[in-house]
């Protein structure tokens, strides 16, 4: 096992630059996600570390061992890839023994660690036949289990699961966050589901264009987005961000949409006619058919929205609806009748309401 | 009769003489090989299948015996050439080693050259493989006589190693192009897995990538067979006295009449090699070989 590290790492294609002076630190035995939309840099940044792309400018380092000069067949890595990659030609048992046999390690050996792969992937009775002969799920085991028999200092996977159907993608997550518990692997993941990313990684490595936007545990760039495009990129579905002005009425600061009147949390430093985006995740919306001044909870005027469409998941509903002009969306985990065209009453949980500056789309 | 029945009869009416078309100049050529001079040449009727079989043409042609002890009942005597002069054995072996060794030679050349047009950056790599197509654009008669000319100096004039390199040369173009269509339907992800898996770029070709295009490779070496089989021009202006088979049947053309019998014997004989070369890798001309390797 191995830590790696990035610094200052650059990747230009001519005179395009496609990755700007990235620092990225992977402890030892982390499993560390990079998530981005397509053409973000995430799969460059990743097969450079695997050594498959020339380093323009930085350095890598595996445990302080600088690897941009070492070939990618001495960096003892272990990689999975997205259209599996597997020797069509080999059976599954051959696949996975192919990197012993390079290596000239003794059939004992060999046979020993792919029964061993095998029985934690489940492949025990697929050994003999071939890769055509096998499904989606199964041919990325296989991957998988080329990738684990060589024992390496670090694992990375290139959107590995996008090729599956949705059901099997649910369970070869689990099967691959379990694995890296069992064997405790520097893993580097690269995916462009912020659903894998949340829940497979310790770390999640927020990329746009080349940069790095916010790294943190999921949960961290859940509950604290740096800026607009990480508070958009993470979360199904999508945190809603409206278009307000700070006004202030008789010493309370709000928020002005329209003629709106979205409540503000006081812990932050805003100036009256400032321009901002807020942001409040689906599910930090409080719904209910009963205008909460009813009841004396707020005296507030209330937010009312026009329900376009239900969608019932099971366990929430998520409904879909005109706050104004504006498309949002809010959750409720309660089972209150509401049909499309229903009025209905909206509350924003003030701890969580995330506010971004227009101009810069920055935290504020 | 239903339409169904009308359409399935008239396929089957169409693909049926289809194949007769394709099949009939063949089977002429066949049955000629074993009819005695009385039915190939008869001015009053076209002899289809009514006459004597024999098999004197293959003998004078292919095993060699002698043409004085084959005419006893033909009564026509055709060509002035000697004995011997319609013994085809040695163009059979010399046709066979130029083919063989021009086809081994232009495969493997191509093989190496296309998987690194197919895997290697370098400068000029997309030029490349026009520049080496290009070679084909000229019709091999323009060719010729400056060939001619370099071949005698450099001696090899009227050798087999002459003519191997000379069909090596017109081969490697289209075998490149083919083999490097297949080299580029094998994802690069495959070569990269195997690096990293730790093999060098020779292990990632000939350990994994080549396997892969098994298929590809046995179709190109029966296009180079095939081509260097059946090749004419280079073979009659670069030798003199090694002839190949398409040489050698141009012979039995003589001034006083064409010997049809022993050039349809010999034609079909010449049939058969490249028969049989194909039923040995057509269990590998298949495109489906890397299936399995990616998500399909």
């Amino acid at each position: 096992m191995a830590s790696v590290k990035v610094s200052n790492l650059e990747k230009a294609y001519g005179a395009i630059k496609v990755l700007h002076q990235l620092d990225l630190e992977v402890e030892e035995g982390k499993f560390v996600v990079l998530l981005g939309p397509s053409g973000c840099g995430k799969s460059t940044l990743l097969r450079m570390i695997a050594g498959l792309e020339s380093v323009t400018g930085g350095d890598i380092l595996f445990d302080d061992t600088r690897v941009n000069d070492v070939h990618v067949k001495d960096r003892n890595i272990a990689m999975v890839f997205q259209n599996y990659a597997l020797y069509a030609h080999m059976s599954v048992r051959k696949n996975m023994a192919f990197s012993m046999r390079l290596k000239k390690i003794d059939k004992k050996t060999q046979d020993e660690k792919v029964k061993w792969a095998s029985s934690i992937l489940g492949l025990d009775d697929y050994l003999d036949r071939l890769p055509k002969e096998l499904s989606g799920g199964q041919r990325q085991r296989v991957a998988m289990g080329r990738a684990i028999v060589r024992d390496p200092d670090v694992f990375l996977f290139d959107e590995p699961l996008s090729n599956l159907d949705a059901k099997l993608r649910v369970q070869m997550r689990t099967e691959i966050k379990d694995l890296h518990q069992r064997l405790k692997t520097t893993t580097v993941y690269v995916t462009h589901d912020q659903i894998e990313a949340m829940t497979m990684a310790d770390e999640v490595v927020i990329m746009r264009d080349g940069y790095i936007e916010q790294s943190g545990t999921p949960m961290e760039v859940y509950d604290k987005p740096n800026n607009l495009f990480v508070a958009q990129f993470i979360g199904s579905p999508t945190m809603n961000t409206l278009e307000c002005q700070v006004a202030e009425e008789n010493g309370l600061l709000y928020a002005a949409l329209d003629n709106i009147r979205l409540p503000l949390p006081t812990d932050r430093n805003l100036q009256v006619g400032q321009a901002l985006f807020y942001g409040i995740r689906p599910e930090h919306l409080q719904v209910s058919k009963i205008s909460p001044n009813t009841n004396g909870a707020t005296t507030e005027s209330p937010l009312t929205g026009s329900v376009k469409v239900v969608e019932p998941t099971g366990p929430e509903t998520h409904l879909y609806l005109k706050l104004s002009d504006r498309d949002i969306c809010a959750i409720t985990r309660d089972r209150i009748e509401i049909q499309p065209g229903d009025e209905i009453y909206l509350q924003p949980d003030l701890s969580h309401v995330h506010l971004f500056d227009r101009e810069t789309k920055q935290a504020i | 009769m239903s339409t169904d029945t009308i359409k399935s009869v008239a396929r089957y009416f169409v693909s049926i003489t289809i194949v007769l078309v394709f099949v009939f100049p063949i089977a002429w050529f066949g049955l000629t090989s074993i009819k005695p001079v009385s039915a190939v040449f008869n001015k009053d009727r076209v002899v289809v299948f009514d006459f004597q079989p024999t098999f004197d043409n293959y003998r004078v042609t292919i095993l060699g015996g002698k043409k004085s002890d084959t005419k006893a009942d033909s009564g026509i005597l055709m060509g002035t050439s000697g004995e011997g002069a319609y013994d085809g054995r040695g163009s059979i072996v010399s046709s066979l080693i130029i083919a063989v060794c021009s086809t081994i030679l232009a495969t493997s050349i191509s093989l190496l050259a296309a998987y690194a047009l197919s895997r290697l950056a370098f400068r000029g790599s997309q030029g490349y493989m026009h520049w080496i197509l290009s070679q084909r654009f000229l019709p091999p008669i323009a060719i010729i006589i400056p060939l001619v000319f370099i071949f005698r100096d450099l001696g090899l004039r009227d050798t087999h190693f002459g003519i191997i390199i000379a069909h090596t040369l017109i081969n490697i173009p289209i075998a490149l192009l083919i083999l490097k269509s297949f080299f580029d339907d094998v994802p690069r992800e495959v070569d990269q897995a195997a690096m990293i898996d730790g093999a060098t770029r020779f292990q990632c070709f000939y350990m994994v990538v080549l396997p892969m295009v098994k298929g590809g490779v046995a179709a190109t070496a029966v296009l180079c067979f095939i081509f260097s089989w059946t090749e004419f021009l280079l073979s009659l202006f670069l030798t003199n006295s090694i002839r190949t088979i398409p040489v050698k049947i141009t012979t039995f053309v003589t001034s006083t009449g064409s010997e049809w019998g022993y050039i349809s014997a010999l034609g079909t004989a010449a049939i058969i090699p490249g028969f049989i070369f194909i039923l040995l890798v057509q269990n590998h001309l298949v495109r489906g070989l890397t299936m399995g390797a990616i998500k399909d």
